[in-house]
């Protein structure tokens, strides 16, 4: 009997490497930036549908299509999801991409570190995610998943606390890498005081994340343990202590708050000098502000516990209000580094003017919520929820969106559309005031945040139904945005190296920047080298 | 430009005063007036910080829009710009934080109280002790908001805590909260100067229902707050019943006892069966000499539902007891009678 064998010698033909493939094992900066901004993006659709469907229940008294049950999980994994893997890691993204540019190195210090906190990311989002599909649903205690109340519910709030721990990790170990990077691999002729403030922003950034996100770990190891193992760390009953849980999450989660916003100071600082076509008014004005934050951020921590009446209150107030000292330093520098200027509106523009007039906001609202007497009737209203969205979403996604139109073209070789741009802009502008300017209204009237349904009788509705309508129209400036990415990548690379005329290194390389980064580096003899090369190259002609 | 301006501040004025008197609660005690005043004075120190910079920033857009390819001027600011980017908010700081402080030493003033309250939080409802008067209110989840009712110009002293998870206690209308934090009891008073019933609501996210833990704070005359007292008193006293057999059979749905009566012969051995619907919540049965729990006479085991436990407590003497979930407290109650 003729038994066909397969030649043995023959090889199989060699496996086609294909894009995928490389973007899954690359340890490129680069990529990982950007593998971090298509993550989070993903992670901004989801939480934003949640929004949607928190916004469509309250739009009427009465429940439309949410039993209290689901409602809970919404707004628990909207806060979570937003806060842990949307806007922190947007600014990570940018901070991969850019930080290294921007200082002339090859690349970061410790790539396959870089690759293995970018990969933890995912993985941790979708363990939270993953929620829905438990007995019970997904975690339903609030983004602060306060006990009693995290420890008495199901498998979700298991999934929740291993989720954060695998993203608390990932936070940590890019928090060491921007910190290596940026102390050790600078260009030559890059002195810490000629770092553009966007690094600047990252390393404070990162010098928060290091010293914060290691005490939510331990928070969340002594939930888990009073879970699962049988600890009483918060269990009054046999002599653990509630309070405590609160003070632990608020030393990371008010460090966080910063964390979540000077990635963004550093892009609007960044954008309002170039758009202006002016150095910044005070660049160690910057870094002072910065490092001022940095530091105080870690006193203020009790400020959300002033209803307990368990803090020291004055204490506590008086450093919430000394930090808006810094902060306020800062809008005088964007003012001033705007007075008479050249201002150009262009999309990464109008995003840096929306940034400081609505941060302002959510600056100036929080305030009240500083004096202690004052927190006592709007804490854990919707003023709360109005003021943290003036920041967070007025405040850092504006920033973020800045960002995006203007470093897409040295990302992508491709310039994003105007057009779609300040439509995007326009829409978002007064979506945004429109969902969340009602909220100070209905924080005043005394609505509680977190509650699945109102009364029709308590002057909540009107405005209410406000707030859903913005919501909406924010979801329209939404889909502007990424249908504009759409777009745009179906274009020809046409952006030049330094579309805006900027300032800093990273717009003196090609766009996109080739593997290595810098075919040569430019002198870097100030903060403003591509300045410093644009004036060098107007000379002769001269 | 004159008018431009004028235009403006007319406009600033108008949105000020619009915030003052539609947005606010004005306050329904003294406590609550001092804190809508410091909202006002917040207000007042915040508007020009607000406008100022908002109206610089559109200054900036209109007047140094891009015009000409000449250069911009590439001037910095010195340290003395700096120094006084630091000095305006720290002033405006300066001038804050006292009037918060002052605010918040008026509001923790205390007189002797006249009315003293305790009340407890439980998932998800609230239960208003009358301690010296003896008798208490309970809201129902789902079925019932509990009613807090208090004499006007008295000041009335709170004692809160929590049976299960944190709950804030929140009335709007004093502009005031505090939370409710299981081992924990916290105290504070304030002096309703206004009749009339204001909704209130627990303000910490507590679970499923949170949104239900409503409450309704009462005010009324002193003398109706008499006659009050004197109904709810007689109509705990109201509450019997006459032994039947020595088997009692308690059911616990939706945080209720289907009962509010028990009763069983004196000095003989009766058993109880608790029936636990209840899924995932705890229950427990405890017979007490009354709601002020200074004897204990049987306390039998918590049982997560759904579940059965058969229970039997040591005979009575004669006499009127009360019987309660120890986990849901004078919410989960009633009157346990032993007759001779």
């Amino acid at each position: 009997m003729a038994v066909t064998e397969a030649p043995t010698t023959e090889l199989a033909p060699e496996p086609e490497r294909g894009r995928l493939l490389d973007w899954l094992k690359t340890t490129d900066h680069k990529k990982i930036g950007i593998l971090y901004l298509i993550n989070s993006f993903a992670f901004f659709a989801v939480g934003g549908v949640l929004a949607l469907l928190m916004r469509t229940e309250l739009a009427r008294p009465g429940t439309q299509i949410f039993a209290p049950h689901a409602y809970n999980q919404l707004f628990t994994l909207h806060g979570t999801l937003m806060i842990f893997l949307v806007i922190f890691p947007l600014l990570a993204g940018f901070g991969n991409y850019f930080v290294p540019l921007q200082i002339g190195a090859l690349d970061m210090a410790f790539p396959r570190i870089n690759a293995l906190s970018f990969w933890l990311l995912p993985v941790g989002g979708l363990t939270i995610v993953s929620g829905f599909l438990a007995r019970g649903g997904a975690a339903a205690a609030g983004w602060t998943g306060y006990p009693p109340l995290s420890e008495q519910l199901g498998t979700g709030q298991d999934l929740w606390i291993a989720g954060l721990i695998i993203v608390g990790t990932a936070s940590i170990l890019g928090g060491i890498n921007f910190i290596v990077t940026i102390l050790r691999m600078r260009a030559p002729g890059m002195t810490m005081m000629r770092m553009p403030v966007f690094t600047w922003s990252i390393l404070a950034t990162s010098l928060l994340v290091i010293l914060a996100a290691p005490v939510l770990t331990a928070g969340l190891i002594m939930v888990f343990a009073d879970r699962q193992i049988g600890t009483v760390f918060f269990d009054p009953g046999r002599g653990g202590v509630v309070l405590l849980w609160q003070h632990v999450f608020w030393f990371f989660g008010h460090p966080e708050v910063y964390m979540l916003i000077l990635g963004a100071w550093g892009i609007v600082t960044e954008i309002v000098s170039v758009f202006s076509g002016k150095p910044i008014f005070s660049y160690r004005g910057v870094i002072l502000s910065f490092l001022l934050i940095t530091a105080l951020s870690f006193s203020v921590w009790a400020h959300h516990m002033f209803a307990t009446g368990a803090v020291e209150l004055p204490f506590f107030s008086v450093t919430t209000e000394l930090i808006s000292i810094p902060t306020g330093v800062l809008f005088f520098i964007w003012l001033g580094t705007m007075w008479k200027g050249k201002l150009r509106f262009e999309p990464p523009m109008l995003f840096a003017l929306g940034f400081i007039a609505m941060f302002l906001i959510g600056g100036i609202n929080g305030v009240w919520a500083a004096s202690p007497a004052m927190d006592f009737a709007i804490h854990d209203t919707y003023w709360v929820v109005a003021h943290l969205h003036y920041v967070l979403f007025g405040g850092t996604i504006f920033g973020v969106m800045a960002g995006m139109y203007y470093w897409f073209p040295k990302m992508t070789g491709r310039m994003l559309s105007r057009k779609l741009g300040i439509w995007q802009f326009w829409l978002q502008l007064v979506g945004f005031n429109l969902t969340f300017f009602p909220m100070h209204m209905l924080g005043l009237r005394g609505m509680p945040r977190r509650i699945a349904d109102y009364a029709p009788d308590r002057g909540w509705s009107f405005l209410n139904l406000m707030s859903s309508i913005g919501a909406f129209v924010i979801a329209i400036a939404m889909i502007v945005f990424f249908v504009n990415i759409f777009l745009t990548l179906r274009k020809p690379r046409s952006a030049p190296d330094d579309p805006w005329e900027s300032n800093t290194l990273e717009w003196a390389t090609s766009s996109p920047p080739p593997a290595h980064n810098f075919d040569a580096l430019p002198p870097i003899r100030s903060d403003r080298p591509a300045y410093d090369l644009r004036m060098a190259a107007k000379e002769p002609q001269a | 430009m004159r008018r431009i301006r004028a235009g403006l501040a007319r406009l600033g004025l108008a949105l000020v005063l619009l915030l003052l008197t539609n947005c606010a609660k004005q306050g329904i005690s003294p406590q609550g007036q001092d804190v809508h005043q410091l909202y006002v004075i917040i207000l007042i120190l915040a508007a020009p910080v607000f406008i100022g910079v908002e109206a610089a920033l559109i200054w900036c857009i209109v007047r140094y829009r891009k015009r000409s390819d000449d250069p911009a001027p590439q001037t910095v600011g010195g340290s003395r710009s700096l120094g006084v980017f630091f000095v305006i908010p720290a002033v405006i700081v300066a001038l804050l934080f006292p009037f918060g402080e002052t605010t918040l030493l008026r509001i923790a003033r205390t007189e002797p109280p006249q009315v003293q309250i305790r009340v407890e939080g439980f998932q998800w409802q609230w239960t208003f002790l009358y301690l010296q008067e003896g008798i208490f209110v309970s809201g129902k989840t789902l079925v019932k908001p509990a009613e807090m009712v208090v004499p006007v110009d008295e000041p009335v002293r709170i004692t809160l805590t929590s049976r299960d998870v944190i709950h804030s206690f929140f009335v709007p209308d004093l502009l005031f909260k505090r939370d409710a934090i299981p081992g924990r009891t916290s105290t504070f008073e304030f002096t309703p100067t206004e009749l009339g019933t204001f909704p209130a609501q627990c303000a910490e996210f507590c679970g499923l229902w949170h949104s239900k833990m409503t409450f309704d704070v009462k005010v009324v005359s002193s003398l109706d707050y008499q006659a009050w007292i004197k109904q709810e008193r007689k109509a705990a006293a109201s509450i019997t019943c006459k032994p039947d057999g020595t088997t009692l059979s308690l059911v616990a749905h939706n945080i209720s006892w289907n009962q509010f009566c028990l009763a069983v012969p004196a000095n003989t051995p009766f058993i109880v069966n608790i029936n636990n619907q209840d899924a995932g919540i705890e229950h427990n049965f405890a017979i007490y000499d009354s709601f002020f729990q200074k004897t204990t006479y049987f306390t039998g085991p918590k049982v997560t539902g759904p579940a059965t436990i058969s229970l039997n407590p040591d005979p009575l003497p004669p006499g009127r007891y009360y019987f309660q979930c120890d986990v849901h407290g004078p919410a989960m109650s009633g009157a346990f009678v032993v007759k001779g």
